[in-house]
This record gives C-alpha cells, structure tokens and sequence, in this order.
C-alpha cells in the first residue's frame, strides 16, 4: 500500500531525514517511534503533503503511485489522513460544516453523492457518541477553545468520518491523561480494519498498550535504526532511547 | 493652483445655471453650500484626510447631471418585507410605496424639515457635503414619529444608470424621534457601468431615547465613484448603529460621523468592505463624544484581493465633559494577495481624563498552516481560501439585524470569493 524507498529530506540547511525506506502493506498498524528530533513529525508531514521540504533523495509511492507531487487535498482524497500533532484552530469555520465539505469532497472524487445536512448529522452522531463528544461540538467552530483532550478526539472523529485508507496518527498521544488516551485509543481501535493502514508516530511506548502495532520502527537522527514487532516497543522502554541513538551511531560508521 | 479655481468655477457656473422653484431657505442654504464649495475645492492628496485616496477624475470636471430617465430597478428585493420602500433613479424619486406618515419626497414635507435638512452634514468644511447640498434634487425624508416602533425596515434605492460623465447627489434625511425604533436601508446599485459618480450625504438624528439602524449598502459598477458621507447625532440615551457593506465602485469614499450629544448616547458604527481588481475603498470615521457615559463602538473588516487598496480611519474625539465615555475602535484586514495595500490608522484627540478608548488595527493574510490542515481533509486549496476568508467577513454579517438581508449579503460574499481571479484550483 505504502512504499517509502531512501527518502532523504532537508529543511533549509538541514538533512532531517538520512535514507528512509519503510513498507505499509494493506491492514497494518505501523508504530514509528522516537526520540524528539529523531524525524518523526517529519516523516508524517511529508506524506501528507506539507509545503517546506525539500526532498533530495528517494520515492513514495501510495497503491503504486507516485505520491510526492499530488496536493494535499488530493491525496487525502486519495484516502490518505494525517491527525496532526498540533490539530488548528479554525475561528469563523464550524466544525459540523468544515467536517461536510471535507465528507463530501472525499464523496465527489470517489463519485459518491454529496451528502445534505440532515443525511451528514444522521452519519456523525454514533461515531461522536463512540468518543465520548458532545453534539455542541459540532457547532463549535474548528477546535476553536478546545481542551487538549478534546482536539485530539477531534482528529480521531474526523478520521471516522472520513474512513481513510491509510491513517497517519502523529503524536495523537501527546499531552492526554490516561483515560482520554483510553478514548483516543479505542476509537482508533474501532477503525482497524483489514482494508486499512496506520502509521502511528509516538515518543512514548505508553500508547502501545492500547493500540498493539504489527511492526514497531524506530527512528534516530533520520534513520530507521531498529525495526522489529511489537516487543521492540517494550525493549525500548526498558532500555531508553540512549540505547537506540548509539545504534544509530554505530549504523552511520558502518556506513562511513 | 489655476486649474483647481477653474474647475470649481465649473461647478459654480452649474449651480448658477440651475433653475429651481423651491422654498427661500433651502434656496439659501443651497448658496452657502456652493459659495463654501467654491472655496474649498475638490480636496487633493496634500489634504491629509484625502493622503490616500486622489479625487483627481473628480476635479477634472464635466460633470453633468444624468437625465435619470425610467430604467429598470435592479433587483434589490433582498431585506424582507418592507415597511416602506423609496426607489430614485439618478437623485430622482421615481416610485415610492408604503406608511405615507413615515416618508416623502422633498415637495411634501419641505415644510417640516427646515430646521433639520442640511443642518446637520457639515457643508462648512466639507466640499462633497458642500456640492451635494448645493445639487442634490429630490431627497428621502424619513420620519419615525415619537413612540413609535416600525418592525419592518424602510428601504430607499439608489440606483445610478451608470452614464459616464454624470453625476449624481442622493440626500437623506432620517429623524427617528423620542422612544421610537426603526431601520432603514440604503442601497446604492446601478444598471450600467460607466465612469459615472455618486455623491450622498445622510443625515441621521435619534432623538431621546430613539433607536435607529441604518445600512449602508454599496453595490455599484466597478468603473464609478462612489463618494458618501453620514452624519449621525444623538441625543440623551438614543442609539444609533450603521453598518456600511462595501462591495462595489472602482474608487469608493465613506465618511461616518456620529456626535454624541446627550449623555447615555450610544453608536455602533461597522462596516465589511470586499475589493478586489483596482478597487480602492477608503473609510474615514468621526465619533465626537461630547457628552458624558456615551459608548461607541466600532469594527470594519476588510478583504482585499489583487491590486486593491484600502484605507482606514478611526477618529475618536473625547471633549473635556464626556467624562466616562467607553470607546472600542477595531479595523482588520485581510490582504489576498501580495499587490493588495490598506492604510489603517486611528486618531484619538482626548480631553477627559476619565475615560475608556481602546483601538487595534490588525492586517493579515490567510493563516498557511490553517490551509493546510483543510486541504489535508479533501478541501481543495481555492475552497480552502474562501473558507477561511468567508469566515474571516462573516462575522460582520452577524451584526445585521435585519435577517433576509443578512441571508443575502452572505450569498453575496460568497459569489465575491468564488470570481478570484487568483484562484489556482489544483484539483482538476
């Protein structure tokens, strides 16, 4: 499904990705973990399409297409979905009609009929009550005075709605307690399905209790340094990421 | 120096060739205007209220009234039902229906208003007030009697035909007296689309306890001008709120100025101007807060696009006795694109010392990382961007009340985005 081959990424000066390869097949969950300022967020970033990198090196490619060079809105039309790190707030705009002109977008590309407001409230009520959200929400305007909590739910309720064939969750677990991480965690449970794939970016093993991935990576100074299967996210945890930078270090002389 | 004499004597000689069969004293005050107009000449940009915006094709002369000959009144059916409705075609009446104690042409209350018509807009000073009052021919009179609430707003059209080279000098006057309530209309339209130009001036007085909205809605061809003025007083605990929505004209100028004159007085003046090509629209507001614990608000909006240029000005005058006044000034802008300007700046000459006045001017342009997480939910970049503008405007719309022209002007500003001739949709 997903093909990454020697990605090398800079920003400005800056090499932030050092040859990256990774294969997503169809119905996998991918764990990417690492230490801050391993590459991660990057990584996410770029497949979802944000401006500012410039790619130096190497390919992706999506269900055997090319990916790199198609806009954001097309690949996520594509079925691609990135729940940001940092989810923005959108004054003016509310949630209920940001969330159906993205839904029907998604339906015109797929050659789907748009869907009117009552036929959209009728699809989004079970998926809010799955999240513990409440209605108001969805006249709130986009994440606009959300808790922390609640924008990250956001991110997993709109990935419910949109079904996306690859989901790219970055950091969904950063700043929640652990009951809203249980939410997070079981909504994002809910959508594992065999026609759908998850690349989960986390610093913390923590959010792996809960969603147990197929195969963990683990990145260090741009490299994927380690991959193995779950247990990797245990050996990590009990040895530190100190364990994992010298690796790092070791695969770059072996190169050298 | 030579030139500026020449053309103001144009005028003059205009004023002079007239042949009008009205009352002395508004025959009097006609001469003032044009004996002041004479003096002042069209304002240049070594003016500093005019820095910014050059009246210049106005000063070149040739200006002729328009035969304001019968013509097909745009569709302006946009505010609901109408308590009344006034239609002028070129300055001049051409149909008018509804409560006959709330309204007339010049001919039938000329006898009432003496003491308010022109008396109000400062003709002293200014030289559009002074050739307005000079040329104006017929004039919307609206009266709300005493203790009297008009649910349904009173609408007065304005269309122009558009004629190149014609000018045209719409007047209004608006009395809403003791305890009553009311709102009114004004929309300036055309029907063609030629370098012609509009010169209005309102004169709006709320009298004690008297509440009046009026709207100021410009929609004109984008080759005229489009110059106006408001003048508002308010007298003890009345309110008045006027919300400008500024869309067309190649070169429109709003002048806004409201006297707080009795203490507990209250204005609200807003307004959302959307530019684009070689647009410019200039707002120059003036809130005199003469008497003590007046409020005033103020917020416009703006969106500019292309080439389009923008100006901004807040006064704010605080006299020595309006001790607790609370003055709120805001103006924010949004700029589209990297050729499009706007000059804000507000001016507070303050006199009390007790006394609450706040102001902020902000520009920007389209938040890139709140673009970005739309396009990453299927939205196209060109629907993002009007997204996020719409929402930007949309809420100055929320602050006019009257609900089918709300609805409207909601449609309107969509079909404003969606004609971007910038925009780039990436996904075929």
């Amino acid at each position: 499904m997903l093909e990454v081959k020697d990605l090398h990424v800079r920003v400005e000066d800056q090499e932030i990705l050092k040859g990256i390869s990774l294969s997503v097949g169809k119905g996998e969950v991918h764990a990417i973990m690492g230490p801050n300022g391993s590459g991660k967020s990057t990584l996410a970033n770029i497949l979802a399409g944000r401006d500012g990198y410039e790619i130096t090196h190497g390919s992706v490619t999506y269900n055997g297409e090319a990916l790199l060079d198609k806009a954001p809105e097309e690949r996520a039309r594509d079925g691609i979905f990135l729940a940001f790190q940092y989810p923005v707030e959108i004054p003016g705009v509310s949630n209920m009609y940001f969330l159906r002109t993205a839904l029907n977008a998604i339906r015109t590309h797929r050659g789907e009929e748009e869907l009117d407001a009552v036929d959209f409230i009728g699809l989004v009520k079970e998926k809010m009550k799955n999240l513990h959200m409440d209605d108001a929400m969805l006249k709130r305007a986009v994440n606009e005075g959300f808790s922390g909590g609640e924008k990250k739910r956001n991110e997993i309720f709109q990935m419910a709605v949109l079904e996306p064939r690859l989901a790219i969750l970055d950091e969904t677990d950063s700043g929640l307690d652990i009951d809203a991480l249980k939410v997070v965690a079981a909504g994002v449970n809910s959508l594992r399905d065999p026609e759908r794939s998850m690349i989960v970016v986390t610093h913390y093993q923590r959010l792996l209790d809960y969603i147990v991935p197929d195969k963990v990576h683990v990145l260090a100074q741009g490299q994927i340094v380690k991959s193995g299967g779950k247990e990797l996210a245990l050996e990590l945890e009990k040895k530190g990421y100190g364990w994992v930078e010298n690796l790092g270090a070791d695969s770059q002389l072996a190169t050298a | 120096m030579a030139v500026q004499q020449q053309d103001t004597a144009t005028f003059v000689e205009t004023f002079v060739a007239l042949k009008r069969n009205e009352p002395a004293w508004l025959a009097d005050r006609r001469r003032l205007a044009i004996e002041r107009f004479s003096l002042l000449g069209i304002p240049t940009t070594r003016d500093e209220d005019y820095k910014y915006t050059n009246l210049k094709t106005i000063a070149a002369g040739g200006w002729s009234p328009s035969t304001g000959s019968s013509v097909d009144v745009p569709a302006t059916d946009y505010v609901g039902e109408e308590a009344a409705r006034l239609v002028f075609v070129d300055g001049n009446l051409a149909s008018s229906f509804g409560d006959s104690s709330l309204l007339g042409g010049l001919e039938s209350r000329l006898g009432g208003v003496e003491g308010h018509l022109t008396r109000y807009a400062d003709f002293e000073s200014h030289a559009l007030t002074a050739l307005n009052t000079a040329f104006f021919t017929d004039c919307a009179v609206i009266e709300i009697p005493e203790n009297t609430v008009v649910e349904k707003p009173i609408h007065i059209v304005w269309v122009s035909t558009g004629e190149a080279g014609t000018v045209s000098h719409p007047r209004t006057l608006i009395l809403a007296g003791r305890n009553s309530q009311a709102s009114v209309i004004e929309s300036f339209v055309s029907t063609g689309d030629g370098a012609c130009w509009t010169n209005a001036v309102t004169e709006i007085v709320a009298e004690e306890n008297g509440r009046l909205d009026h709207y100021h809605v410009q929609q004109e061809g984008t080759n005229g001008i489009h110059t106006s003025v408001i003048q508002g007083l308010t007298e003890r605990n009345s309110y008045i709120s006027t919300i400008s929505l500024s869309f067309g004209a190649r070169l429109a100028r709003n002048d806004v100025n409201v006297k707080l004159n009795g203490e507990g007085a209250e204005c609200a003046l807003d307004g959302l101007f959307v530019v684009n090509g070689n647009q410019h629209v200039d707002h120059h507001t003036t809130i005199d807060h003469a008497s003590p614990n007046c409020n005033s608000h103020q917020l416009y909006k703006g969106v500019l696009d292309n080439e389009a240029r923008g100006v901004f000005n807040g006064k704010i005058i605080v006299r020595q006795d309006a001790q607790k006044t609370d003055a709120i000034q805001h103006n924010k802008n949004l700029l589209l694109s990297p050729k499009a300007e706007i000059d804000t700046k507000p001016q507070l000459e303050i006199d009390a010392n007790d006394v609450r006045c706040t102001h902020g001017a902000t520009i920007g342009q389209l938040n890139a990382e709140a673009l970005f997480y739309l396009q990453t939910r299927g939205i196209g970049k060109t629907q993002a961007r009007h997204l996020l503008t719409y929402a930007f405007a949309a809420d100055l719309l929320e602050r006019v009340k009257v609900e089918p022209l709300r609805d409207h002007f909601e449609h309107v500003l969509m079909r404003a985005l969606s004609e971007d001739p910038n925009a780039e949709e990436t996904h075929a």
